[in-house]
């Protein structure tokens, strides 16, 4: 069976870049997303996870690639070749089942081209027809590959190795189409793909990438040692038939897309073994090579070999808290990373390692040096979501330690919004849940109940709603008594220092409750009920909260107590008036912004231009035909008159 | 020249004993110009360890000079200048002695300065990264005396309980003489905080309580401040100014309002119109 395996992807290799392989690829995605109940296909998972947008993906690469073919078409006299070549790659609906020609093809073309399911070659013009023979060849067992595709999927390892073939494919159509959402969808496999990556998927994969000389391919199989699995393959395919040799040299390079792509898979796979120290050292050696690289279609790619790089570091002792951590000896590549980044307009890079780096600053608490980095950089707003969440989130947590809770909160607000709610996200979703709900307190506002009330929350926070509970009752004692028992979760969470701060809030809080419940009341009875030292003390604090604005009312000392003022009707002031242009100015922002987002299929607009062409030339004749009428009812005199 | 520096350095601690503040003056410049020649004014792992611990105390000393003749720039600048020799000593295979260093007393009276100049945000800053080193060793901030006083008195002032910051700058529970430097420009700062909230919590006072709120000496002082402050006194009684009158206030409130909500409604119109 592998050497059989073996052959196939040996054939296969040549034309990965072929339409036929496209076809394949598309066709094995289609049925398993048909077989989506079937538990043991890693792409039907993946599809699970987002099933509209991977859908939606599909028909847009679909109509994209249409748009392709129509333009080659409409490009003029190349056509006849493409043509040719269109006349196998071209796949008609069922309707059309009769063998096509390619003047059937072109003429078709122009009216039903959204019938059509078409596959466009990604090859070079180059390619001559001589290698159109062995791909047909090369079609044979193919096929075979193909009916046996039920029982592959039943070997775990056999799929991911296809999985990973046929991710090359769109990492190819990526390439030659400039179109990064097929990166894209390779990388979002990559976590469905994970659990499959063994040492020895990861080395057949390789094998079956690279000509047996390439350098690439053997760094990436010393670093999971199997180094010898190329000598070995090697060896064993040179015995395959003769037209397999020859079409090996015609191969193109290897992209660097592929590359980094393996390169990836291979970190991951160091990274689940807690290979730290090699994969530290593969980390390095790769970011060298990927600096040389400039090429946008390696951006998100390269974005995410940074993150795996700066995640070993991150484990290598002496582990962060400490100002001697490894993770401090990074900080100069990455920043050199964002330099160039910025200066290629790379965004998916340097937001990635915006992020990395405060996230580094954060862990040693440098935050002054985090917050001169913000301060000169501009995080692009496009970056991808996860990003932004991620930003904000770092943003909110040093605004929080720089008492600028407002700001802290906005963006809290918005790491929480933005975080991704799926399982895997849960941790990032709960610690910034627990940042928001202290810095809300520090604002002196109550945290909504039902944020305690999420599954994916209850647990996590609950020493922050018991905190929550002694804030909002004012009870000093209580809060006292939380802080000292959670003191090490506090900790561990990076809360600590922002829950000290609060006391001050706990007693706002409570004078706030007792002036709202009694007009007046004496200092005494303040001072006993909040548990501070001395009646002075309590003046002083209640002094503070009028000049604040927590309460409303005026002292006597004289006679020391304080007297409520009575609170206006709060429908009189302007306040529901702005809450309300608030929330209308929300509403108006979010159309604009579904407006920005959605995706419209490319070259579309042509058709209609097409299409209006033709109405604005029929209406001219028209007017021509009215026009000529109208001369023909009239006498020629009658128009002389007119000029 | 390690000799060399060995006498000045005990020239020098010798003159800020004694407060002789010109002659410790010319010293840390004569100290300084050594070091920079023995390129141990910033510090690498390569430096001698010898030469660091004397280059250390220079600085050190340079610092308390600096605060003793309250020259806050040329403090903060010699603070910013002993980070990388106390970022040598947290390192865990550090070769220098710690028990000379007087790292926190330096670090206490930075986060003092910060505190008396209002700025808050330098202030947790710097107490956040306390904080997360002191939580590695399994200790808390509040163990160690020097940095205890700024973090309750920053506590205290945040809250409001402005007898206590008064209490602990006029007794001896200041840490160290140093510290006392500090009280005066803190009494100074209550005090304006203590006038702001009395303007707006109180009608009117008597001066002789207003006297005790205030922490002045005499009732002579108490008139001096209102006088300062703009304060009425009638009948030994201060009358704190009154807002604008309220009724005015409202009026303009409502033309404001009312722009605003004109503009608001074309804002709307506007964008209804772009939708539709």
């Amino acid at each position: 069976m592998p050497a059989e395996r073996r052959s196939l992807r040996s054939n296969n290799k040549p034309d990965t870049s072929s339409s036929a392989n496209g076809e394949k690829a598309r066709s094995g995605s289609q049925s398993s997303s048909s077989n989506k109940d079937k538990p043991a296909t890693t792409r039907s998972a993946a599809n699970k996870v987002k099933p509209t947008k991977a859908a939606s993906s599909n028909i847009a690469s679909d109509s994209g690639m249409g748009e392709q073919q129509d333009q080659s078409h409409t490009n003029g006299t190349d056509s006849t070749e493409n043509g040719v070549n269109g006349s196998e790659d071209i796949e008609m609906d069922e309707d059309t089942a009769g063998g096509p020609t390619s003047s059937f093809n072109a003429s078709k073309d122009r009216k039903g081209d959204q019938k059509m399911t078409v596959v466009v070659p990604p090859t070079k013009d180059s390619r001559v027809s001589g290698d159109r023979g062995q791909d047909r060849e090369g079609d044979v067992p193919m096929e075979g590959a193909g009916g046996e595709e039920p029982g592959s999927k039943m070997d775990p390892k056999a799929k991911a190795i296809q999985d990973i073939k046929t991710n090359f494919t769109f990492l190819e159509r990526a390439v030659t189409h400039f179109d990064p959402r097929f990166t894209l969808r390779v990388l979002r496999s990559i976590s469905s793909m994970r659990k499959q990556i063994t040492s020895d998927v990861l080395a057949e994969a390789i094998v079956g990438a690279y000509p047996k000389s390439s350098t690439t391919a053997s760094l990436l199989l010393s670093a999971i040692d199997q180094a010898g699995a190329l000598d070995d393959v090697a060896g064993s395919t040179s015995k395959m038939d003769v037209d397999n040799d020859k079409a090996k040299p015609s191969s193109k390079e290897v992209l660097p897309e592929i590359d980094t792509y393996l390169s990836i898979l291979v970190q991951i796979h160091l990274y689940d073994r807690k290979e730290i120290q090699k994969g530290a050292k593969f980390s390095t050696g790769l970011i060298e090579r990927l600096r040389a690289l400039n090429r946008r279609t390696l951006d998100s790619l390269a974005a995410r070999v940074y993150f795996y790089y700066s995640l070993f570091f991150e484990q290598i002792a002496p582990l962060p808290p400490s100002p001697a951590a490894t993770v401090t000896s990074i900080r100069q590549p990455l920043l050199a990373a964002l330099r160039t980044a910025v200066l290629r307009k790379d965004v998916d890079t340097q937001a990635t390692v915006m992020t990395l780096l405060l996230r580094n600053y954060l862990s040693t608490s440098h935050i002054s040096q985090a917050d001169l980095l913000i301060s000169h950089n501009q995080f692009p707003p496009s970056a991808s979501n996860n990003q932004i969440a991620r930003y904000l989130y770092y943003l909110g947590r040093i605004r929080a330690i720089q008492l600028q809770y407002t700001e802290a909160h906005g963006h809290l607000i918005g790491a929480t919004r933005k975080s991704p709610s799926s399982h895997s996200a849960r941790g990032f979703y709960q610690a910034s849940h627990k940042l928001l709900v202290v810095v809300e307190l520090l604002m002196g506002d109550i945290p909504d109940r039902a944020v305690f009330r999420q599954a994916s929350l209850e647990r996590a926070l609950h020493p922050y709603f018991l905190l929550v509970q002694a804030v909002s009752i004012g009870d000093l004692d209580g809060f006292l008594n939380i802080v000292n028992t959670y003191s090490s979760t506090f900790r561990k969470d990076g809360t600590y220092t922002l829950i000290l701060r609060l006391r001050q809030n706990v007693i706002k809080t409570g004078i706030r409750m007792m002036s709202l419940s009694y007009s007046r009341i004496s200092l005494r009875d303040i001072c006993l009920r909040l548990g501070l030292d001395s009646e002075e003390s309590a003046e002083y604090i209640v002094a503070k909260a009028i000049r604040d604005g927590v309460i409303e009312a005026s002292l006597d000392h004289e006679r020391g107590f304080m007297k409520s003022k009575e609170v206006g009707d709060i429908y009189a002031t302007r306040e529901p008036g702005e809450v309300f242009h608030e929330r209308i100015r929300a509403c108006l922002s979010l159309h604009d912004e579904s407006i920005k987002a959605m995706r419209f299929p490319m070259n579309q607009h042509r058709l209609e231009l097409k299409s209006a062409q033709e109405a604005r030339e029929r209406e001219r004749e028209l007017a021509k035909e009215i026009q000529e009428g109208d001369i023909d009812d009239e006498d020629a005199g009658g128009d002389f008159d007119a000029i | 020249m390690a000799s060399e520096l060995k006498s000045l350095v005990a020239e020098l601690t010798n003159a800020v004993n004694r407060k002789q503040f010109d002659n410790v003056n010319t010293l840390l410049t004569r100290a300084k110009r050594t070091l920079l020649l023995q390129n141990a004014l910033i510090p690498t792992s390569s430096t001698d360890p010898q030469l660091l611990v004397l280059a250390r105390e220079t600085l050190e000393l340079g610092a308390l000079s600096a605060i003793r003749q309250t020259d806050a720039p040329a403090f903060t600048r010699y603070y910013q200048q002993l980070q990388p020799f106390y970022d040598l000593e947290r390192e865990a295979n550090n070769t220098l002695d710690t028990k000379t260093s007087q790292r926190s007393k330096i670090t206490g009276l930075y986060l003092l300065l910060l505190l008396s100049s209002g700025d808050g945000t330098s202030f947790h800053t710097v107490l956040e990264g306390l904080v997360e080193e002191a939580s590695l060793k399994e200790r808390n901030v509040e163990d160690d005396p020097f940095i205890k006083y700024p973090v309750d008195l920053e506590r205290n002032l945040m809250e409001g309980s402005y007898d206590k910051v008064w209490r602990e700058t006029n007794s001896e529970r200041v840490p160290s003489e140093d510290f006392a430097l500090f009280s005066n420009v803190l009494v100074g700062t209550i005090r304006s905080e203590i006038a702001d909230c009395s303007e707006k919590a109180y009608p009117s006072l008597p001066i002789s309580n207003a006297k005790n709120l205030l922490f002045l000496e005499s009732e002579g002082a108490v008139m001096e401040f209102a006088q300062q402050r703009g304060w009425t006194l009638r009948d030994g009684r201060i009358y704190f100014p009154v807002e604008p009158e309220a009724a005015t206030r409202s009026e303009k409130d409502i033309l404001v309002a009312s722009s605003s909500i004109i503009e608001n409604a074309i804002g709307y119109a506007r964008e209804l119109e772009t939708i539709v």
